[in-house]
């Protein structure tokens, strides 16, 4: 295969992963909701975009529709979710994509069941080379991850995103400072599921087709490592653990082609794979990166206004 | 539509068996260890394959992979707990670290397998009686596995209620800080907790390797059933765990009788446990626990 | 008369047939500091707690500023400016010292989703000034120094003295306290009661549970004695160390 061709589809997939990523930092570094279910999102944005593509919806409303979709879907699941213990919730989650997977894989009427539905690319020039063609793809996931960034950003360091952390720490204690802790769970979850259907929405148009056996729970697993390993709580972290995960699977998959070894590569892959977590959670359990601290243009000043004083002093 | 009850009947009393023995092991660790351990799933297909190594590759016979495959797989899954599960508690991992764990170690689990033996689907040969006893179609395996369900279900409500090491596991799980202080080695409960139920596992996963097939997906494709047996029954209740088994069990087969019957697909047959579980989690969480006392 | 700032009408909260709280009635006026005393497990903590929302009374009225809130969450309590500090610090231990104080603070913009990602000029100089009240407050409680560390890295004194300043910075119109000079120095403890007795003379009232009798009967102008879940004695400071039953409450019958 063309070897920039590989680089960039390696790009893609880290811009479309860390998109997912942050949202999932959004639900469990943030707010602390441990979503397991985060595939079902991922499926939802990925099918509203190719059905509403079949018939002719321009790219961005498209991808705009299957982050409302989502973000639907992520209030309905908030509503009997949020009181739930936080190992409830993960398994519930799971189940629930469970069966939407089922769903769509069963009605062969809603998008072709087993075989799935056809995509047309979101951008496609006329007589493109495949390389533009990822270039292309490479423009659009990566404006729309950084405006994902953004907003994560501007909610993490804001009076917002503390309030956020502050149900997770202690929920009670929020709670009786003022913060209705069932609104900010909710609007972290919609806002989570809308991130990550806007991945999914450019996931179907990047792979030209959407398949049930393209939503397995593998993908939450994949993004929760991601999370865990490049530090939740933090947004500069989770971007480097979607890359080093990506990198990580591109790399065995490489290898494979040129190392002979007494395992077969793909199953070595998912043991070394599984090994990493396992090592990461023993280790260095709070990621790569420390959670970042809330960084307010009025609490930077205060800070630098405080080590101004003791420089002065001494 | 003619619905032959009596097989709709029979086969649930067949699924619940299975997802007995699946679940005992889960729903005690569950409850002594907090978290759920998801590498469960592995610690079924282990067992199928351990079994298939037992009667298929050595030719030993099916009768004897049974035993073989619940102590080497109780090994594997004290080793699982005692080695990297256990480490990470004391370490004040949180449960959803504990569960991300298990995660992994499944994908070693799972892959180790697919290695050592094959992706492909294996198959017992041994061959099983079949035969019609009125409108009941019944084979020799289903009735073996009726059966295994039953006298563990004896045999654990022997072991809990009158031996020492029952009485210590449900103490255990009920208080750990009074059971510590009454002398019982907790630890050394939850070892053998986590020993049977690798186990018991592994019984599961021969059962259903023998009427299914037998491939590292085994136990990922049984594992939220049994979370839906092991919540619907209460966490760590052992009989809640027989009682939510039986349930499901029949809920799956007359929802299949339903589904043909609605012209829906019988692939969602599985959705019926996956229903279940949530709406166990949202209605009512202990499940039914309120109605067995604590084991 | 003006109406008390909170009514309690025979409220009573059991747990699995234990009344921990049994048919109390007590008034608390606007301004100033009053007490409960009475010894381990008279029904205090559980009182504040279905106060504050956190239990719902088994029987009984509570009402605030004339406002029945026996139905209302802890988030809307607050909102109705009744706040509370716990006896065992619930603080947020990854939050710093500041930000803790922050999340406390009253009416802030920035706390709504629209307002944090589009009207940001709008909340960043309230932030300001919140800055500074959290700081003047911190510093009250000799915690300024620690301003900007992580709240988990306080010792226990400490951390009960950030619980109270949080309490403080919510500028609450009624504040429970729980025990809030437990595990401080008693200077420190009394320095605290002086600045409470300051923020009551601006209109606070506050609602303290403290078993430093020296302390609380030193600064309090009403004190209310629980015992088994009931108020048995209620009164002045003085009337209350005057008054026989109160000695047989703290040390059981002669």
């Amino acid at each position: 295969m063309d070897p920039l061709l590989y680089v960039f589809d390696l790009i893609v997939f880290i811009g479309i992963f860390s998109i997912i990523s942050l949202s999932l930092n959004l639900e469990f570094g943030f707010a602390g909701l441990a979503n397991f279910g985060k595939v079902a999102f991922f499926l939802i944005g990925a099918y509203t975009y190719a059905l509403l593509s079949q018939i002719g919806v321009p790219f961005y409303l498209c991808l705009i529709a299957g982050a409302l979709i989502s973000a639907i879907f992520g209030l309905l699941v908030s509503l009997p979710a949020l009181r739930l213990r936080m190992d409830y919730l993960a398994i519930a989650i799971l189940a629930f994509g469970e069966i939407l997977r089922l769903i769509v894989k069963s009605e062969d009427w809603l998008a072709g069941g087993d075989w799935g539905v056809t995509v047309s690319p979101a951008i496609s020039l006329a007589g493109a080379s495949h390389r533009v063609d990822a270039l292309m793809n490479i423009l659009l996931v990566y404006v729309c991850l950084l405006v994902c960034f953004v907003i994560v950003q501007l909610l993490a360091n804001s009076p917002y995103g503390r309030a956020m952390r502050a149900i997770r720490e202690d929920e009670v204690a929020a709670e009786a400072l003022g913060k209705d802790r069932s609104k900010f769970k909710a609007q972290a979850l919609m806002l989570g599921s809308a991130m990550a259907g806007v991945a999914g929405g450019l996931y179907a148009q990047y792979l030209q087709c959407v398949l049930p056996g393209m939503f397995m729970p593998m993908i939450t697993f994949t993004v929760w490592i991601m999370v865990l390993l490049g530090g939740p709580g933090n947004n500069w972290g989770v971007l480097l653990g979607a890359a080093l995960v990506q990198i990580f699977d591109r790399g065995a998959n490489i290898a494979k082609d040129y190392l002979v070894l007494p395992i077969d590569p793909s199953n070595l892959q998912y043991i070394l794979f599984g090994a990493l977590i396992i090592f990461v959670l023993l280790y260095r359990p709070h990621g790569l990166l420390k959670e970042s601290t809330i960084k307010t243009k009025a609490l930077r000043l205060a800070y630098n206004g405080r080590s101004a004083v003791k420089n002065k002093g001494s | 539509m003619t619905v032959n009850w009596a097989q709709v009947l029979f086969n649930s009393a067949i699924t619940g068996s299975l997802y007995l023995i699946g679940a005992v092991g889960l729903t005690l660790t569950y409850g002594l260890s907090k978290f759920p351990n998801f590498a469960h799933a592995e610690f079924i297909t282990l067992g199928a394959f351990i079994g298939y190594l037992v009667a298929e590759q050595l030719g030993l016979g099916f009768p004897l992979a049974l035993p073989v495959a619940f102590l080497a797989t109780g090994v594997v899954g004290f080793l699982c707990y005692r080695g990297i599960l256990q480490p990470l508690a004391k370490r004040g991992a949180s449960i959803i670290h504990l569960m991300v764990a298990s995660i992994a170690l499944g994908f070693v689990l799972r892959h180790s397998i697919g290695a050592a033996w094959t992706w492909k689907p294996l198959y017992f040969t041994t061959p099983w009686s079949a035969f019609d006893m009125g409108p009941l179609r019944i084979t020799g395996l289903w009735l073996w596995l009726i059966f295994a369900a039953f006298a563990l279900a004896l045999i654990m409500h022997f072991i809990l209620m009158n031996t020492k090491i029952g009485k210590a596991i449900r103490a255990s799980a009920s208080n750990p800080e009074l059971a510590l202080a009454s002398g019982i080695n907790v630890d050394r409960v939850i070892w053998i907790t986590w020993f049977i139920g690798a186990g018991l596992a592994a019984v599961a996963g021969i059962f259903r390797g023998a009427d299914t097939q037998i491939w590292p997906m085994t136990g990922w494709d049984m594992i939220l059933p049994i979370f839906a047996v092991v919540i619907l029954g209460g966490i760590g209740n052992f009989y809640g765990a027989i009682a939510a088994a039986f349930i499901i069990g029949l809920a799956e087969n007359i929802g299949v009788v339903g589904l043909i019957a609605l012209g829906l697909s019988t692939t969602y047959r599985i959705g019926i446990a996956f229903l279940i579980l949530i709406i166990t989690l949202i209605v009512r969480p202990e499940g039914l626990a309120m109605l067995f006392r604590r084991a | 008369m003006e109406e008390a700032l909170l009514r309690i009408r025979e409220v009573s909260k059991h747990f699995g047939g234990v009344y921990a709280v049994n048919g109390v009635s007590l008034d608390i006026n606007h301004g100033g500091i009053c007490g409960l005393v009475g010894p381990n497990g008279s029904g205090k903590t559980t009182l504040f707690n279905t106060i504050l929302g956190l239990h719902r009374p088994d029987q009984g009225e509570i009402y605030f500023n004339g406002k029945s809130i026996v139905n209302l969450a802890p988030h809307q309590i607050y909102e109705l400016g009744l706040v509370n500090a716990f006896q065992l610090p619930r603080l947020f231990h990854n939050l710093s010292v500041l930000d803790n104080m922050l999340v406390a603070a009253r009416g802030q913009q920035g706390d709504k989703l629209f307002n944090s990602l589009f009207l940001r000029k709008r909340w960043q100089e309230q932030e300001k000034g919140l800055i500074k009240e959290a700081l003047a407050i911190l510093e009250l409680v000799e915690l300024d120094k620690w301003a900007f560390s992580p709240a988990g890295e306080l010792s226990g004194g400490q951390r009960k003295l950030l619980e109270v300043a949080r309490g403080l910075m919510a500028k609450p119109t009624l504040l429970l306290l729980d025990e809030p000079a437990a595990g401080i120095n008693p200077v420190l403890g009394r320095k605290i009661f002086q600045r409470l007795q300051d923020f009551s003379h601006n209109g606070i009232a506050f609602f303290v549970v403290e078993h430093r009798l020296e302390i609380l009967f030193e600064f309090a102008s009403w004190v209310y004695v629980m015992d088994k879940g009931k108020i048995v004695i209620a009164g002045q400071p003085q009337a209350i160390i005057d008054d026989p039953t109160f000695y047989t409450v703290y040390l059981g019958e002669e």
